[in-house]
């Protein structure tokens, strides 16, 4: 046929519902010469043009409409640039059989279908028999998809919630594993046989456990509840945090709580904790406020008294009365009744501003001296610091070496032992025995020494207290 | 949009089997743009040396041809300046010539199509007018350039 028909063939051919047959999975490699050389998958539909290459159908005809030349009717093949105006759509079946065998997977593997097939059954596979297909829900309110095998024979809307018998929870209809398939005629049925489903087996919290206690059957969403309530459950007396030591079934627990004393005298007790506490830490503020300005005082006083004594004679006099007021005021009063008003009021606002000048450097020195403290009492904790750890480290390490002299003394002592009980067997034994000699005669003082500390037959590593001293 | 089957697959082919000389990569975030390298033919003045090229590969791919593009510099009759390609399947469909893409055709045989062209310059058929002069009137010196920036350009 001609390139004219060949598109208007085409373009009928096109049926709803297909599987596309280039997205399919593969599951095995397929020779290259039965791939289209414009898809690259294996020819589907080939049609055969004038040189004997081969394209699939669909391939081709995008390629024409790509392609063709308007003024000629020909199209020059995609392989060989072979200009061609006649296309064949009866190829060689060999082709075809061999393109529909290879395996591919069912598109609905990702729904849960594990089928292989051959390509050519692939498309019966989907319509008759993949229960994975998904398709339209029945009722036509509903928007959402259904598994084919979920639809069953009933062929209605499986999306709607329904209620759990035991556990009252919404559950989706065709979420339900099912193991018989009868049950699916009913929805009835279907709570009915709760027992034997997965939402049931598993997740339903409406099954029934036993409580410990009070040994009454119950479901086992309400156990934390029950425990919380349960009449038999021992609990501790309410005031047991005030010294009642009584623990005591919870039903019988409130006459237990009426005759208590320390119960009636709880909340007392609370509230006078609470003031305790807030009071204590008011004194600690207090208490770190008043070191403060015992602090400023003192350096204070001290300052002023090395000025006075720098300054000395008449104004060192003045300047240290800088508290007092009235000695200040005595000082000037002296001044004035020496010398005539003008100069008492000068000699007044002189004194004044040499004594303002004097409040800010004593100010200034304070600050600085407070200063000087913290910055010292710093360097301190710091030494303080450095050399506790050094102290735990040496302590670890003279621990570590008592540990070693010990273990290594330890044979030392057997031998020693030993050695002894052959000198008294055999005293006349030569050279072996003075070496033994030597050896027993060098054991005793380390024995001796560890002796109280380890005892006779003390394992190798017998104490713990060198161990806690590493801990430190 | 999708990528088409024939994208994937013959990504697939040319990492499973690439082509002597020729590595093509393509980027995570668009698997419709390769990095790709080509190493100078043998016996050429590009011998040595490792160009480096985009690709992009359009919507309508393999209906119109993949876009290619030499990043490195390189001294040659039929690539300019920009690094842009004057190969005759690289045409898209509505040149004034007849355009010689086809649908058959795949990132391999356009990268092994280039390959050839610089084992191959035709300086009858410039896109650099200038190099395509030089190489007529005086090819050892052309090629001589050629060398010279593919040891500057192309070797690193």
């Amino acid at each position: 046929m001609n390139i004219q028909d060949f598109m208007a063939l085409e373009a009928d051919s096109s049926h709803d519902e297909l599987i596309d047959l280039r997205s399919l999975d593969f599951v095995s490699s397929y020779d290259s010469h039965l791939m289209c050389p414009i898809c690259h998958c294996p020819l589907i539909e080939p049609a055969r043009l004038q040189c004997d290459h081969v394209f699939c159908q669909k391939c081709l005809r995008s390629a024409i409409t790509t392609f063709r030349s308007a003024d000629t009717d020909e199209f020059p093949c995609p392989s060989c640039r072979t200009p061609t105006s006649q296309i064949s759509t009866s190829v060689p079946r060999l082709l075809i059989n061999m393109c529909e065998e290879i395996q591919v997977r069912c598109p609905f593997a990702t729904e849960g279908c594990q089928e292989v097939v051959p390509r050519g059954h692939i498309q019966s596979h989907v319509d008759k028999y993949c229960g994975y297909r998904l398709i339209p829900c029945p009722d036509e309110d509903c928007e959402k998809m259904s598994r084919k095998k979920d639809l069953q024979v009933e062929q209605r809307c499986m999306h709607s919630y329904c209620r759990c018998s035991r556990c009252e929870e919404d559950i989706m209809e065709q979420d339900y594993e099912v193991s018989n398939a009868p049950a699916l005629f009913n929805l009835e049925t279907i709570l009915i046989n709760c027992v034997s489903q997965e939402h049931d087996k598993e997740l339903c919290p409406s099954l029934e456990t036993t409580c410990v206690d009070c040994g009454t059957t119950i479901p086992q969403r309400n156990l934390k509840k029950h425990i919380e309530t349960c009449p038999e459950v021992v609990s501790p007396c309410m005031a047991s945090k005030y010294g009642c030591t009584a623990k005591i079934r919870r039903a019988e627990i409130a006459t237990h709580e009426q005759s208590c004393p320390l119960v009636s005298i709880g909340p007392y007790f609370e509230a006078q904790n609470t003031r305790l506490n807030s009071l204590e830490l008011k004194m600690r503020h207090l208490q770190q406020r008043n070191e403060i300005f015992e602090d400023g005082l003192s350096n204070i006083r001290s300052t002023l008294l090395e000025s006075a004594r720098a300054t000395g004679g008449n104004r060192g006099g003045r300047s240290a009365t800088e508290n007092d007021r009235s000695q200040h005021g005595r000082v000037d009063d002296d001044e004035s009744a020496n010398s005539s008003n003008v100069f008492s009021s000068n000699a007044t606002t002189y004194l004044l501003s040499l004594h303002e000048s004097l409040r800010e450097e004593v100010s200034q020195m304070s600050h600085a001296l407070t200063d000087l403290d913290a910055r010292a009492s710093m360097t301190i904790m710091n030494e303080c610091l450095r050399i506790k750890e050094d102290m735990a480290h040496t302590n670890a390490a003279v621990n570590s070496v008592r540990m070693q002299v010990q273990w290594l003394m330890n044979p030392r002592l057997h031998n020693g032992a030993r050695a002894g009980g052959m000198r008294t067997n055999a005293s006349t034994a030569g050279n072996d025995t003075t070496r033994s000699q030597l050896t027993s005669t060098s054991a005793p003082g380390p024995s001796n020494a560890a002796g109280p500390s380890l005892g006779p037959i003390r394992p190798r590593r017998p104490s713990d207290s060198g161990r806690e001293g590493t801990k430190l | 949009m999708a990528l088409p089957k024939r994208i994937i697959k013959e990504t697939e082919r040319l990492m499973a089997e690439p082509v002597p000389g020729i590595n093509a990569v393509p980027h995570e975030d668009n698997l419709r743009y390769f990095d790709v390298s080509i190493h100078g033919p043998a016996q050429s003045p590009y011998e040595g040396g490792i160009f480096r090229l985009e690709l992009f590969l359009p919507d309508d791919y393999p209906m119109t041809p993949p876009k290619i593009r030499f990043l490195t510099k390189i001294y040659h009759p039929n690539i300019d300046r920009l690094g842009r390609i004057c190969l005759d399947v690289l045409k898209s469909t509505d040149g004034p010539r007849k355009d010689n893409w086809s649908p058959a055709l795949q990132i391999r045989t356009i990268l092994l199509s280039i390959q050839a062209l610089l084992g191959a310059p035709n300086p009858d058929d410039p896109l650099a007018n200038d190099v395509a002069q030089r190489w007529k009137d005086d090819e050892p010196a052309a090629i001589q350039t050629a060398k010279e920036w593919t040891r500057t350009h192309a070797m690193a």
